[in-house]
């Protein structure tokens, strides 16, 4: 039987720094994929992520619930995941970015090559549409799931879900 | 200006797994390849693997043991926390109290010692508002940075405090939050450098109970 995030957390809290791989390990695999989906690339996502691992180590006094450490981390993550985006959006001008494949994606693109055409898409979405997005279609998380760890309500998460469809459906064309 | 291609209430409801009312085929197709393309894209994504559990535990380790050398220095060279205790000059029990540590047998240089105590010790209050922490304790140059030596009691309103009786000059200390945590006083007036990248707090007791900090 595993031990409670709570558990591990008073443990690193009393002075047993080791204590904290857990959590790295069990949080690592559980908010990964949403990191990379989130950022772009896996050093960006790798370098966010262990900047969140760090900042939480730092203010791990700080953390109210340590049994609901999971969702405390996961709201620094995105933290770091939106100073990561918005690094890159100061540098890259959105409108030099095209969308892959030209536009109409549907004249000739094969499956793999849409996959691309998705990714350089949520590219261009708001941080907020983008992070429900894959929380949401990559993560396979439930409204209620997004919610918890997000802090917003299930009616605001809904809208940016469905926005960011909205948004992708129009960036790839194909989707008509 | 980019034209936006919605999808329909119905269309969203389908993706979202929900209930719906009706989709035409062309609608029903969209959403399906939005779908299978996230799924697609989801297959596709590099993972961020155990690598970063070591680079990350390195870390901690470094801070682990910056946080015990910094300990450790206090012990060796006086640092600043910021912390403003609040000074309850209690002289009488000052007095009281080295009467009762006296050895029986000096009684005759006893007798002339109160009014050294009144003069040399000073009884000081901490305090630290801290409702979240489990544990706070104050380290200083007055009791050898010792975490735990000087335990303080929370009322009920989450503010912790203590009262150490402390010799006439100058002291430095911190408050221990949690066993690991060290917080400066954030009322203090006088902080000087660790010589770690921290600040210790100041207090300076007078020989007739003034203090400055």
């Amino acid at each position: 039987m595993q031990s409670s995030d709570g558990t591990i957390v008073r443990r690193v809290l009393a002075g047993d720094a080791e204590q904290y791989r857990i959590l790295v390990e069990r949080y690592r695999a559980e908010f990964g994929r949403y990191a990379v989906a989130s950022v772009g690339d896996l050093d960006a996502a790798q370098d966010a992520m262990q900047e969140a691992f760090i900042r939480a180590f730092d203010a791990l006094a700080t953390c109210r619930d340590p049994d609901r450490f999971g969702a405390w981390f996961f709201r620094i993550l995105t933290n770091q995941c939106r100073n990561v985006l918005a690094r890159r959006r100061d540098t890259v001008p959105l409108d030099d970015v095209d969308p892959p494949g030209g536009g109409r994606a549907d004249e000739g693109l094969e499956r793999g090559e849409l996959g691309a055409a998705l990714e350089a898409a949520l590219a261009r979405l708001t941080p907020e549409q983008r992070e429900a997005f894959v929380m949401k279609h990559v993560d396979g998380r439930s409204y209620d799931e997004m919610a918890e760890l997000l802090g917003v309500g299930v009616d605001a998460l809904k809208m940016r879900v469905h926005r960011a469809r909205d948004a992708l459906r129009t960036m790839m064309g194909a989707l008509r | 200006m980019m034209e936006w291609d919605r999808f329909s209430a119905d269309a969203h409801r389908y993706l979202d797994g929900e209930p719906f009312e009706e989709l035409s085929g062309a609608e029903l197709a969209a959403a399906d390849r939005l779908a299978a393309e996230a799924r697609d894209y989801a297959a596709r994504l590099a993972t961020v693997d155990a690598a970063l559990d070591e680079a990350v535990m390195a870390a901690v380790r470094d801070r682990a043991t910056a946080e015990r050398r910094r300990g450790l220095g206090w012990l060796l060279a006086p640092r600043t926390v910021r912390l403003r205790p609040v000074w309850v000059p209690v002289l009488a029990a000052a007095a009281g109290l080295v009467l009762w540590l006296a050895p029986r047998g000096r009684e005759v240089e006893v007798a002339a010692a109160p009014a050294r105590a009144i003069a040399d010790t000073v009884f000081v209050r901490f305090e630290l508002a801290a409702p979240q922490a489990r544990t706070v304790s104050v380290a200083g140059s007055f009791n050898g940075w010792q975490v735990g030596a000087l335990t303080m009691v929370k009322d009920a309103r989450g503010v912790w405090s203590a009262t150490a009786p402390l010799p006439v000059g100058e002291h430095r200390y911190e408050f221990v939050i949690d066993g690991t945590r060290w917080v400066p006083d954030p009322t203090a007036h006088a902080e000087v450098d660790d010589g770690f990248g921290g600040l210790n707090s100041v207090i300076v007791v007078g020989p007739k109970g003034l203090v400055r900090s």
